[in-house]
């Protein structure tokens, strides 16, 4: 730094300090870098040595590894039944819980009068946000496994199934849609809707026209971050009966079969090959279907980012 | 404007519908199917974690010859899987353990009749650390450093005086930290420990036969296991199969039950000279066998002799003989 030419802040700084080391100032970016390198220090830790469990499984087994059913032999073990769990929940999600909080947050924020009321259902939604996914899971068995089963969808399982499992996860992330949808929202400038409303748009047309194609690329993100937690939740399933052991449909099996029926998500593979006598299932394979799960979720959140830059540059 | 807000919208929802196509319809490949089997519908099981290598093994060979049976194995625990098993969710019930009165009663209201079948031994191993010195422990030292009143001890020799007054023979210990590593209590492995070595100690002194609660419990046993391997003067126990899969990283201790040290081994397990040594059991619905022939084939391949070579592929004990076993599946 010495050597370079000093910039103009570095120079008033120094004039204003006189020749005195600002010793606080050293001390406090000091802790912040220190922060900052330990909570990279712990991630990388975690990649590293689930990488290095990994790499030799994925290397000898490459795509075998990712279509191969579950098995007991770790030579033949894939994680594809898993991958096929976690996407039918996955969509289930995105079909239950996104019209259902998009919906909610456009009617919070744009019709609903500011009163108590609205207030207080805020602040409940903000907490469901944070309750334990556990107590979702309690409450998926109570109410959805029963409502399948009052539906006549319950299958061969008497209810744990893929659409049980679905509607949980699509209440578990029914705030985190509503609660970014509804900040997105108040981040649209008010003059958009001043605007809109004062060439004689009506109240439906500057939301549809204005409002949420603006609001998109936030709502977007929650969408993700959604999908994301549904993807990778695991307590939930336990609860309403998700098949943690050996799990096989029938190779005959009709649409209505599959969905009805056993099923079992990636993270629950993960959970049940760490339990494994044999050591390779948790030593290898399991890394492994971390690996395949993390590459799975960072694809997520890449496409987000990609939509919302998208979004961004066509709004302009 | 119209198509720049809608369409990722669509295209989401679009992607989603098309993947919950795909996850519904796409068939799992199934490497050797023979296809021979007409068998269709489903087996469900549930119930111990300890059996649940061997029936999962089963369902994975059995659904080779059949595949359009849909087979679905979990273990969340003895106990839990006879909650579901008497409420008549599940097929068939893995169990290390008989049968409690309370849920015989339980099914029996529910109307859930049932055939217990005896498929293995199993013989709960007490580990140590590589470099622990001490080589037998006799039920009272296991009462003295892990029963009731051992409650709050750090070190093996907190022990001593309780050991003392018990007769141990081992006693007094080493004055080194005691980190104990073990099943918790939904666990079959933890009942069968507590009422094989704990209780009959407990029921002298007339205290409570339970283990002492302040140690580390967790349901994985690969958990216990690097518990137990990563102090040389640990303590717990776990199944025989986990200690036959990781001696090279635990010891497992001689256990004296009244007639000396035995070391769990094959044999001694198998010959119920093993003071710790238990059945594995697998409880049928019958009714269920009866209405399904799918369920009924699974027990059947269960009790063939390629089902039953799975008990030890799984590292577990088979029977001396399973006569017994397949005359009560043939009378059910």
């Amino acid at each position: 730094m010495v050597a370079s030419t000093p910039t103009t802040t570095e120079v008033v700084a120094q004039a204003l300090a006189g020749k005195r080391l600002n010793v606080a100032s050293l001390v406090f970016r000091a802790t912040l870098l220190v922060s900052l390198l330990t909570s990279l220090l712990i991630l990388i830790t975690l990649l590293v040595s689930i990488t290095a469990g990994a790499v030799p499984t994925l290397r000898e087994r490459g795509l075998d590894f990712i279509t191969s059913p579950l098995s007991l032999d770790p030579s033949s073990a894939g994680v594809w039944s898993g991958i096929l769990g976690s996407a039918g929940i996955a969509a289930l999600v995105a079909i239950i819980a996104f019209p259902l909080g998009i919906g909610t947050a456009v009617y919070l924020e744009e019709y609903a009068s500011r009163g108590r009321l609205t207030n207080l259902l805020r602040t409940n939604i903000r907490n469901l946000a944070s309750v334990p996914s556990i107590v979702y899971g309690l409450l998926g068995l109570a109410i959805f496994v029963r409502l399948v089963n009052l539906i006549g969808l319950a299958g061969t399982g008497s209810g744990r199934n893929i659409l049980a499992a679905g509607g949980t996860m699509a209440v578990l992330v029914l705030p985190i849609v509503i609660i970014t949808t509804s900040e997105a929202l108040r981040a649209v400038p008010q003059t958009i809707r001043e605007a809109g409303l004062g060439v004689g748009a009506t109240k439906w047309e500057v939301i549809r026209h204005q409002v949420l194609p603006s609001a998109a690329p936030g709502i977007l993100t929650g969408a993700v971050l959604a999908i994301a937690r549904a993807f990778g939740e695991t307590a939930p399933l336990l609860v309403i009966g998700v098949a943690t052991g050996f799990f096989a449909a029938a190779a005959d099996a009709t649409f209505i079969d599959r969905v009805t029926g056993s099923y079992t998500a990636l993270p629950v593979v993960i959970l049940s090959w760490s339990k494994q006598t044999d050591v390779r299932f948790a030593d290898t394979l399991a890394p492994a279907a971390i690996v395949v799960l993390l590459v799975l979720l960072l694809t997520a959140n890449a496409t987000a980012i990609i939509i919302r830059n998208r979004f961004d540059r066509n709004q302009q | 404007m119209k198509s720049r807000f809608l369409k990722p919208f669509t295209l989401s929802l679009a992607l989603a519908v098309v993947a919950t196509a795909c996850a519904a319809s796409a068939s799992t490949p199934s490497p050797t199917s023979s296809a021979s089997s007409t068998l269709s519908g489903s087996v469900l099981i549930s119930g111990s974690s300890t059996i649940e290598p061997i029936t999962a093994l089963n369902a994975e060979k059995f659904n080779r010859d059949n595949p359009n049976v849909s087979i679905a194995v979990e273990g969340p625990g003895t106990g839990d899987g006879f909650k579901k098993f008497c409420a008549g969710e599940t097929d068939i019930s893995d169990a290390s353990r008989r049968i409690k009165a309370a849920e015989a009663e339980a099914c029996a209201a529910a109307g859930v009749s049932y055939v217990e079948l005896e498929i293995a031994v199993d013989g709960i191993s007490v580990l140590t650390g590589l470099d622990n010195d001490i080589s037998c422990l006799a039920f009272k030292d296991l009462y003295a450093l892990l029963g009731s009143e051992s409650t709050g001890f750090t070190s093996w020799s907190d022990a001593d005086d309780l050991a003392a007054e018990l007769g141990s023979v081992v006693a007094p210990y080493p004055d080194v930290p005691l980190t104990i590593t073990a099943p918790g209590e939904e666990s079959g492995t933890y009942d069968t420990f507590i009422s094989l070595a704990l209780s009959p100690v407990a029921k002298a002194r007339d205290t409570d036969k339970d283990a002492r609660p302040d140690y580390v419990a967790s349901p994985n046993d690969n958990v216990i296991i690097q518990g137990l391997s990563s102090t040389p003067t640990s303590l717990g126990w776990v199944g025989y199969a986990f200690y036959v899969a990781n001696q090279n990283k635990v010891k497992a201790l001689e256990i004296d039950g009244g007639e000396g040290c035995v070391f769990p081994s094959i044999n001694t397990i198998q010959a119920g000279t093993y003071p710790l040594a238990r059945s594995l059991y697998l409880y049928v619905n019958t009714a269920k066998a009866a209405e399904k022939p799918e369920v009924a084939a699974y027990v059947d391949f269960y009790l063939s002799p390629e089902g039953l070579r799975s008990v030890s592929e799984a590292a577990y004990i088979p029977l001396d003989s399973y006569d017994e076993t397949v005359a009560a599946w043939n009378e059910r």
